[in-house]
């Protein structure tokens, strides 16, 4: 809007100063004729000047409200001639009028142009040299020009104003009009905040040409709440882990330190501090893994596997714990499966299902792993002896936190996020994870991985 | 006092029963929610301690079925969820009280003082009766300005008795508040505790606070 008001005024002012010019240019070269026939009825004698003015041709400077002036000066600016019409004024002359030219002055108060004409070649007889010549100054009333001038720039001024006017409120009242919609979007976004993302746009009455970015607003933000959601549900699910054995470690350390105790009290506290503050090392570990998994700049740095190699390690750092528990491993894969993955993550993997198929096991059971190729896939199966999953628990634990009976894993360590690393390990590779269970019988992981084509 | 505590992380309950035990109070544990609420139907119980984070039942669950029973013991809720919305459904199913993990011992010890202190007529925690002082936070026990040592269980049935004072309290009804359900109910202990109690704050004085009710039990008065 600034733009068409400098437009508009640079076209005012442009305008202005035409029509101004022509004005201006009409009477100047009236008087400039008329300077000119003044000079035509003067001769040049020598030193004697003679003036032809008849009546006819005085009439109009002998108005009494004329608006013509004249008078006649030697160089150095004596009189010689002078209209009825200027009365007892004179034309200003300031000696220095070495050319002719143009000027408007005051009058009397009255806005007169003057013309200062130079003399010398239109006078008969007059002589050429230098120092002979007459100004022949013509004025004329213009205060008539100048009025119209004057109210010829106010109606433009107005004229611009109001257009300004008009298609400035018509242009806002439009736009505000169009844009009330966009507003009413903007609203509805400002009031969705980390606190509040459940707003979404009304769709149905937004005009149709916004209804598609309204549309794709509100299914961002479905995505960012759920994305918000997931994250709250994880820190609360995580902290709230983390309190029972932060409880143990605070009311074990207060407790003992209320009295004297002996030495075996300490250590019986000491130690009991200890197993939680380790019970929480691992669940934050364990924690950070899956965060770190869940992001989706996740870089694994694919190779070439070999599968056999990885799940022989992952029994390997196992066999401790099996012996422990009297649980025999046994392993068939006598072809050699090569895989594209990434060999921390496949290792973490397998030790996370392996150690699960031992914990859950019955003393002097057994967990028989086998890798075969099917289609595509290499799959690898953990199949364990051991007390089973129950068949409603079956889709969830995966899910994070999942623990099927919160007491038996307690005392396996676990905090239900194994199973939730192991999937997005394996979602990863872009494979999948199956789990057939009975309860009293066993389970059987099965890991579908894409295999490599190569070495068989 | 009786303590049930109901919480089936077995270490942290474990730890607790210990340092509730030193402070002189008798402590049953309940690893589930089931067991809870059995012991809650048929052992008496002076204040529960309720984990609201339980397997199988939940403790919302364990907490609206004591109260439906008409068990109208102090119940203070413990929780790991401190979200606004877990402490208020907490409170309106019928807890007293709430703690959340982690929480300092001496605060729970705190807030139980004050919850046992709302079922009977004592609102400080110093207990007057005649020249006989008891401050109930720091177990201090003076009588005409003197300091009177008692052991543990000596002091536990004088502070019940305080607490209950002017009311008769049977030889059954002090053991079950003052013993936990390990213990074998031989009434005779009572006596026992009643004669040592008597030779520490009565003997060689004028008043007599603690007065035999024949055929019903004991009363602590002036």
């Amino acid at each position: 809007m600034a733009v068409s008001f400098l437009i508009l005024s640079v076209l005012g002012v442009l305008l202005y100063f035409s029509l101004s010019k022509i004005v201006y240019n009409a009477i100047d070269s009236s008087l400039l004729s008329r300077a000119k026939a003044l000079a035509t009825l003067i001769s040049s004698d020598n030193s004697e000047m003679e003036f032809e003015f008849s009546d006819e041709i005085m009439w109009e400077y002998n108005l009494s409200k004329s608006k013509s002036f004249f008078q006649i000066r030697r160089f150095d600016g004596f009189t010689l001639e002078k209209s009825a019409s200027l009365k007892d004024s004179e034309l200003p002359f300031s000696g220095k009028e070495n050319q002719t030219e143009f000027k408007t002055i005051p009058l009397n108060g009255i806005p007169v142009r003057l013309v200062n004409f130079r003399a010398s070649d239109e006078i008969e007889n007059m002589a050429k040299d230098r120092g002979h010549g007459l100004i022949i100054q013509c004025a004329e009333n213009i205060q008539n020009q100048i009025n119209l001038l004057n109210r010829y720039r106010l109606v433009l001024s107005l004229s611009i104003l109001f257009i300004m006017i008009i298609s400035a409120s018509g242009g806002f009242m439009i736009s505000r009009k169009a844009l009330a919609p966009v507003k009413n979007i903007s609203k509805t976004i400002d009031k969705i905040s980390e606190s509040n993302l459940s707003e979404r746009i009304n769709v149905e009455d937004t005009p149709e040409e916004l209804r598609i970015l309204a549309s794709s607003f509100n299914h961002t933000f479905d995505r960012l709440e759920s994305a918000f959601n997931r994250q709250r549900q994880f820190t609360a699910d995580a902290s709230h882990e983390l309190k029972t054995p932060l409880s143990v470690i605070l009311s074990q350390s207060e407790i003992a330190l209320r009295k004297n105790r002996a030495a075996e009290e300490y250590r019986d506290a000491l130690t009991a501090i200890t197993e939680a503050a380790m019970m929480m090392s691992q669940i934050v570990q364990k924690l950070l893994t899956l965060a770190r998994l869940s992001t989706d700049k996740v870089e694994l740095k694919m190779k070439d596997i070999n599968l056999n190699e990885v799940i022989r390690e992952s029994v390997k750092l196992l066999s401790p714990l099996a012996e422990q528990r009297g649980i025999i491993i046994n392993i068939s894969a006598d072809k050699q499966s090569v895989i594209s993955g990434d060999k921390i993550a496949l290792l973490e993997l397998f030790t996370n299902l392996i150690d699960n198929a031992i914990k859950y096991n019955v003393p002097g059971g057994k967990v028989d792993i086998s890798v075969r190729k099917e289609t595509c896939f290499i799959v690898t199966e953990i199949r364990d002896t051991g007390i089973g999953i129950p068949e409603s628990d079956l889709d969830k634990v995966f899910d994070r936190f999942y623990r099927v009976d919160k007491s038996r894993s307690k005392e396996s360590g676990g905090i239900g996020l194994g199973l939730s690393i192991c999937n997005e390990i394996v979602k990863l590779h872009g494979g999948r994870i199956k789990i057939k269970s009975k309860v009293g019988e066993g389970t059987v992981v099965s890991v579908y991985l894409k295999g490599n084509g190569s070495g068989t | 006092m009786r303590i049930l505590i109901i919480e089936d992380e077995k270490s942290l309950a474990d730890i607790i029963k210990k340092g509730l035990e030193e402070e002189r109070y008798a402590v049953d544990v309940a690893y589930n929610g089931e067991e809870g609420l059995f012991m809650a139907e048929n052992e008496p119980s002076d204040l529960i301690i309720l984990d609201i984070m339980l397997p199988v039942i939940d403790g919302m669950t364990i907490l609206k079925k004591i109260r439906k029973a008409g068990i109208k013991t102090p119940v203070l809720m413990l929780t790991a969820k401190d979200t606004i919305m877990d402490k208020v459904s907490g409170l309106d199913s019928g807890a007293d009280d709430y703690l959340t993990k982690p929480f300092a011992f001496e605060e729970l010890l705190a807030r139980m003082r004050a919850l046992l202190r709302r079922n009977s007529e004592v609102k400080a925690s110093i207990i007057t009766i005649g020249d006989l002082i008891i401050d109930i936070a720091t177990h201090e026990v003076k009588r005409e300005e003197k300091n009177i040592l008692l052991s543990a269980r000596e002091y536990a049935l004088l502070e019940y008795m305080a607490i209950n004072r002017n009311k008769v309290l049977s030889r059954t009804a002090l053991t079950e508040h003052l013993y936990d359900q390990d213990f074998d109910l031989d009434s005779n202990v009572i006596d026992v505790f009643i004669n040592r109690i008597r030779n520490k704050i009565d003997r060689g004085y004028d008043t007599k606070l603690i007065h035999t009710v024949r055929g019903t039990g004991y009363i602590l008065k002036v």
